[in-house]
């Protein structure tokens, strides 16, 4: 039986997304996000440079908070930013990399945040998706999924509210839209990247305990899976008992229950 | 300088009006003004169009409550608590228009009506369905550089609502954490409410000229309202009050709930 939860496996994963000198954006309802940019801060990436929805640079809270734009995320911060300008620095080429969240995502990494159905009648109408029209476009994203299923991962988005690489293969350049795009996608079930040509979702490791049967079953296209599959490493004890420390009310776990 | 203090229930009714665009100062759950919120409920208005970024239990209530016609928005949500159940219920019926935005083209829009243009570029966008579907964005050429761009038109607010920590009686504003866009927002309106936890003296305003974050000339009224944010966070004054926001999540679930709540927590109470 493992010691850690799959939130904890998750975040660890994201933080592996940020290198050392990163300036990563954490938005609003993003338990995971605020994990991985502490972890990240506090193990390999110490001048990784963290910007967050409460409007500071570098905070180091003694707790995070429910809410991620909440005051705790504030504590020890370098200065205060307002998000527009932190935009202002996306749109220059000078943020590296934000996290992001959607009720579906498609093979070719493009995510809804939406609608179900029609937009004009939707069947479901959803929250929206905050920042992401404007930064999928212009930066390089990580999707985290907490429910791997086909429901989330589908064939084609109902409504491209986020762009992935839109068709595939050159799509994105011929819209207009030449840097970024998603670079992985972190689930409860395994990671998964984009084969480089096609820009199709590609299976990169199954998470300890899964299997790859588990996986296409849960998946609603055909993923393109590699002659040689990896094992997702485990958080390691540090990264746990940091995690612990920092998030006693189990802030990590919000999307899990 | 003129004095501008007000109370709640005179600086909504004199200063905002059925069929006002309506910026909507903080973000999620925190400083979000809503003492504000909750008198406009209780005054009626209607035909309201609300503007913000990423909006929580404050949008939800104004538009369950019957006051809005229009929402500029990129994300309605309570966050962990959940779905904004009467945006997401108004919205299937197509009760409401929806202006719907990426975070930065609503603050954009917003920054253009700041500096007074009809409109402004901004990169990216291009190859999202809500650039395809908002019809206050479309393709520009930079005539310098032959660029494709976003335009993004202004949004002009009538009235801004924010909720801060300090004012004098004249208007000048002091912020003191997250700004959001909420300066922005006080720029680029014709009128500006702000209710704030505490009123402090003009010449304690003048002696530490840097903590001003909103000079008075962007201000119409204020009001002294502590805890004016409730059940939403005001830093370094209190966190959001985790229970309410949930007793209202429950409540957003049936409109009946809704209903219930709004007579029992704003409609037959005061701020």
């Amino acid at each position: 039986m493992a010691d850690y939860t799959v939130a904890e496996l998750m975040a660890v994963c994201l933080a592996r997304e940020i290198k050392d000198g990163d300036r990563v954006l954490q938005g609003l309802y993003s338990p995971l996000p605020m994990m991985a940019c502490l972890l990240a801060k506090n193990f390999h990436a110490p001048n990784m440079v963290y910007f967050n929805t409460s409007d500071v640079i570098d905070p180091e809270p003694t707790e995070v908070p429910f809410s991620s734009a909440g005051p705790a995320l504030q504590e020890r911060a370098v200065a205060y930013i307002p998000l527009w300008q932190t935009f202002d620095l996306a749109q220059r080429g000078e943020l590296d990399l934000i996290f992001l969240g959607a009720a579906q995502v498609d093979k070719y990494g493009n995510t809804n945040l939406s609608v179900i159905g029609p937009y004009e009648k939707p069947k479901v109408r959803l929250p929206g998706g905050a920042a992401s029209a404007h930064l999928c476009a212009i930066m390089d994203t990580v999707i985290w999924v907490p429910r791997h299923n086909a429901r989330v991962l589908v064939e084609k988005v109902d409504f491209i509210t986020g762009q992935g690489y839109l068709t595939g293969g050159k799509a994105r350049e011929e819209a207009g839209i030449p840097k970024g795009g998603p670079r992985k996608v972190v689930t409860n079930l395994c990671i998964m990247d984009f084969e480089p040509e096609t820009k199709a979702m590609r299976l990169v490791s199954l998470h300890p305990g899964v299997t790859l049967e588990e996986v296409k079953e849960n998946t609603g296209f055909e993923l393109i899976i590699p002659d040689k599959m990896e094992t997702t490493e485990p958080p390691s004890k540090e990264e746990l008992e940091f995690m612990r420390q920092i998030d006693p009310k189990g802030v990590r776990e919000l999307e899990f229950h | 300088m003129e004095e501008k203090l007000y109370s709640l229930q005179d600086a909504v009714s004199r200063f905002i009006n059925d069929g006002d665009v309506v910026a909507v100062g903080g973000v999620g759950r925190n400083r979000s003004p809503m003492a504000l919120v909750r008198e406009i409920v209780r005054q009626g208005k209607k035909d309201l169009h609300i503007v913000g970024r990423e909006k929580g239990m404050d949008f939800d209530m104004l538009i369950g409550a019957g006051c809005v016609r229009k929402v500029s928005f990129a994300l309605v949500s309570l966050e962990e608590f959940g779905l904004a159940m009467n945006f997401r219920r108004k919205a299937q019926a197509g009760e409401i228009e929806l202006d719907e935005h990426a975070c930065n083209s609503v603050i954009t829009s917003l920054r253009a009506a700041a500096m007074g243009l009809p409109f402004l570029p901004l990169k990216g966008m291009f190859g999202s369905d809500v650039f395809r579907v908002n019809k206050s964005l479309t393709e520009i050429r930079c005539p310098f550089t032959g660029e494709e761009l976003a335009a993004v038109k202004a949004i002009k607010p009538d009235v801004t609502i924010i909720h801060a920590h300090q004012a004098d009686k004249h208007g000048n504003i002091r912020i003191q954490g997250s700004p959001f866009e909420d300066i922005l927002k006080a720029w680029a309106a014709e009128r500006t409410i702000v209710t704030v936890e505490e009123i402090i003296d003009n010449e304690e305003v003048r002696a530490n000229t840097h903590l001003t974050t909103i000079p008075y000339i962007y201000v119409t009224a204020v009001v002294h309202q502590p805890k004016g944010a409730w059940p939403a966070s005001c830093d370094h004054y209190y966190d959001s009050d985790m229970e309410e926001v949930k007793a209202y999540a429950q409540a957003i679930k049936t409109p009946e709930g809704f209903q219930e709540y709004l007579e029992q927590r704003v409609l037959n109470r005061r701020d």
